[in-house]
């Protein structure tokens, strides 16, 4: 009961109170790129998550399999970029065979995560925070790419909004997201201390 | 954008004004918004783009006759990677202060839209020359972003720019530029700003 | 099949060949600056140990790996080290102790003195708490009422005189977890370090 605690406390914490948007600033790029449309938005961040849970995953077990014993923590950055170039063309590779209409919803947004510095970001975090669990990278793992899903999913739907507001020419755009998205960021700085 | 060639101008001036990174051409964000709490890492963070920059463009022009297509993206991140690593153990190895300030942030320099974007563009088009000078006026100019947007907020956050105190004493610091808050609103109006700019002189 | 090979080979050998050469760079790099990366690491860690025992002249690590209970089931694994006076004598005992604070984990490097008996004080090696609230734990008005308090289960008020030095630790005010966050990791680590120093024979 109390690893289930742990790791239901580690999902929650993820997803709202470390957000990898609004608290470590990671996957800003395509956040800012594709949030114009929930349903667009939303398709990015189920495809974020299963890549991001994937490749969460994979890089956990090659640190901690190959990497740590042998001593070559020096090449851990090659290793990790490269797993997960190799992941997102796995998953694009999968869902153009077995699930076609999935894969072209996706269209591009697939080869533009590998970009995607929450992936690779989440990645060192698991290293960073001396995650030894396997278990609890995943459950890790699995919460960033909610935590995006939801960031991104808000983003669009004030964005959304905002397309019926009057906004001035130079901000309309990349900088009145950004503006919004501080805003975000301060909203969800409430939840900081949510756990003990 | 000129496509297939450039002259060593062209690259001079797309880094510093026409497609300057960040502001304009909206790219490597994410370190941005995180390193810019005070000029100090903000000018490491910069310098060490400009270095991984400078060293893979000149690779990947180096080898640009040779690569195959449908390869060539694996090619430009295998060699940012390493540059990356490189710099990252320079960093530990000789400042290691700002290196912990800086964090994960460093190797996330891989993932830095703003070089993938310039080995594509540019360093796998055109000559060993002219790709380093993109490669210097980018980072450059990239630079330059970081450390405004880093004076900006550690001015307002706590009082000093490069530790050195330029506010008035009665000044109460505005503790929310430290935060992701500040980060996101002040390079929102940044680019609002650099946007205004362009129009207004476009009439 | 040898044709598939060379068909590979051919489309990959820049990669391959590549991939060998960064290799060489890495290790390269690798072998010139790591020693100073470690030595950086251990500097470190030595500076914030002299700044809490100030005449230490150098620290040697007396345990290794000692568990630690940090609550809640979650055990985590620390250092003891010693530190040396100028004339050979033991000066006091330094760890990096750990535990949550209101934003994230903080980490901390916890001194006592010879015996045991009293704190000598804490330096705040790595921490996220809010600038102006929480980040207080690094300045001296919460810092000077652990120095000299007595090795025992501390306890957290809100109000009472910070310049008594005992086992009452005044919070900061607006800061009630953060403060909190340092007196528990205190409480955690004290009695279990001691217990093991204890069952070595270091202390008495």
């Amino acid at each position: 009961m109390d690893t289930f605690y742990v790791l239901l406390m580690a999902f929650v914490s993820i997803v709202v109170v470390n957000n990898l948007v609004f608290s470590k600033f990671l996957g800003i790029c395509p956040y800012l790129g594709v949030s114009g449309r929930i349903d667009m938005a939303f398709g990015m961040g189920m495809a974020v998550t299963f890549v991001i849970t994937l490749a969460g995953i994979m890089t956990w077990l090659i640190d901690h399999m190959i990497l740590m014993p042998y001593g070559l923590e020096i090449t851990r950055y090659v290793c990790f970029i490269l797993v997960i170039a190799g992941a997102v063309q796995l998953v694009e590779m999968y869902l153009r065979k077995f699930f076609p209409p999935l894969y072209e919803s996706f269209g591009i947004f697939l080869p533009l995560i590998t970009t995607n510095c929450a992936i690779l970001g989440l990645c060192l975090f698991l290293y960073v925070w001396g995650i030894d669990n396997f278990v609890q990278a995943a459950v890790l793992s699995f919460g960033a790419g909610i935590g995006f899903t939801l960031a991104i999913c808000i983003m669009a739907g004030i964005r959304e909004q905002l397309r019926f507001a009057d906004v001035p020419k130079c901000l309309d755009g990349p900088p009145i997201t950004l503006i919004t998205a501080g805003l975000l960021a301060l909203a969800f700085m409430g939840f900081a201390g949510m756990i003990k | 954008m000129a496509d297939r060639t450039m002259t060593a101008l062209d690259a001079v001036k797309g880094g510093l004004w026409t497609e300057l990174p960040v502001l304009r051409l909206l790219l490597g964000m994410c370190p941005t918004l995180a390193v810019t709490t005070a000029v100090k890492p903000a000018l490491t963070m910069g310098l060490s783009v400009l270095f991984v920059l400078f060293c893979s463009n000149i690779v990947v022009s180096f080898m640009r006759k040779l690569l195959k297509p449908h390869l060539r993206i694996l090619m430009f991140t295998l060699t940012i990677a390493t540059f990356v690593t490189i710099a990252d153990l320079f960093l530990r190895a000789f400042v290691p202060r700002m290196s912990e300030m800086l964090g994960p942030y460093v190797p996330l320099i891989i993932v830095n839209c703003i070089i993938i974007a310039r080995a594509e563009a540019c360093a796998s088009k055109n000559g060993i020359f002219v790709s380093a000078v993109d490669a210097i006026s980018m980072g450059i100019g990239f630079t330059v972003v970081l450390c405004i947007l880093a004076a900006v907020r550690e001015m307002l956050a706590v009082g000093t720019v490069w530790d050195i105190p330029v506010l008035w004493k009665g000044f109460v610091p505005w503790a929310a530029m430290r935060m992701p808050v500040g980060a996101f609103i002040t390079l929102g109006l940044m680019i609002g700003l650099v946007n205004f700019m362009t129009k207004t002189k476009a009439n | 099949m040898f044709k598939a090979i060379r068909h590979y080979v051919q489309q990959s050998w820049l990669l391959l060949v590549s991939a060998f050469v960064f290799g060489l760079l890495l290790a390269l790099a690798n072998t010139a600056w790591s020693p100073r990366v470690q030595q950086n690491k251990k500097d470190k860690l030595n500076g914030l140990m002299k700044s809490l025992i100030t005449d230490a002249n150098r620290f040697e690590i007396v345990c290794e790996d000692v568990q630690v209970d940090i609550g809640r089931g979650k055990i985590v694994k620390t250092d003891v080290y010693k530190a040396v006076g100028a004339d050979g004598n033991d000066a006091g005992f330094c760890f990096r102790a750990e535990g949550m604070g209101f934003a994230d984990k903080i980490e901390l490097v916890i001194g006592v003195d010879a015996a045991f008996e009293r704190i000598a004080g804490y330096s705040v090696l790595a921490s996220n708490e809010t600038p102006g609230f929480g980040d207080r734990i690094k300045g001296d008005y919460f810092r000077r009422q652990f120095a000299g308090a007595p090795v025992m289960k501390l306890g957290l008020s809100k109000s009472g005189d910070a310049c008594k030095i005992d086992n009452e630790v005044i919070a900061i005010s607006g800061a009630t977890v953060s403060s909190t966050a340092v007196v528990n990791v205190f409480n955690n680590y004290l009695e279990q370090v001691k217990e093991r120093l204890k069952q070595k024979g270091l202390v008495r």
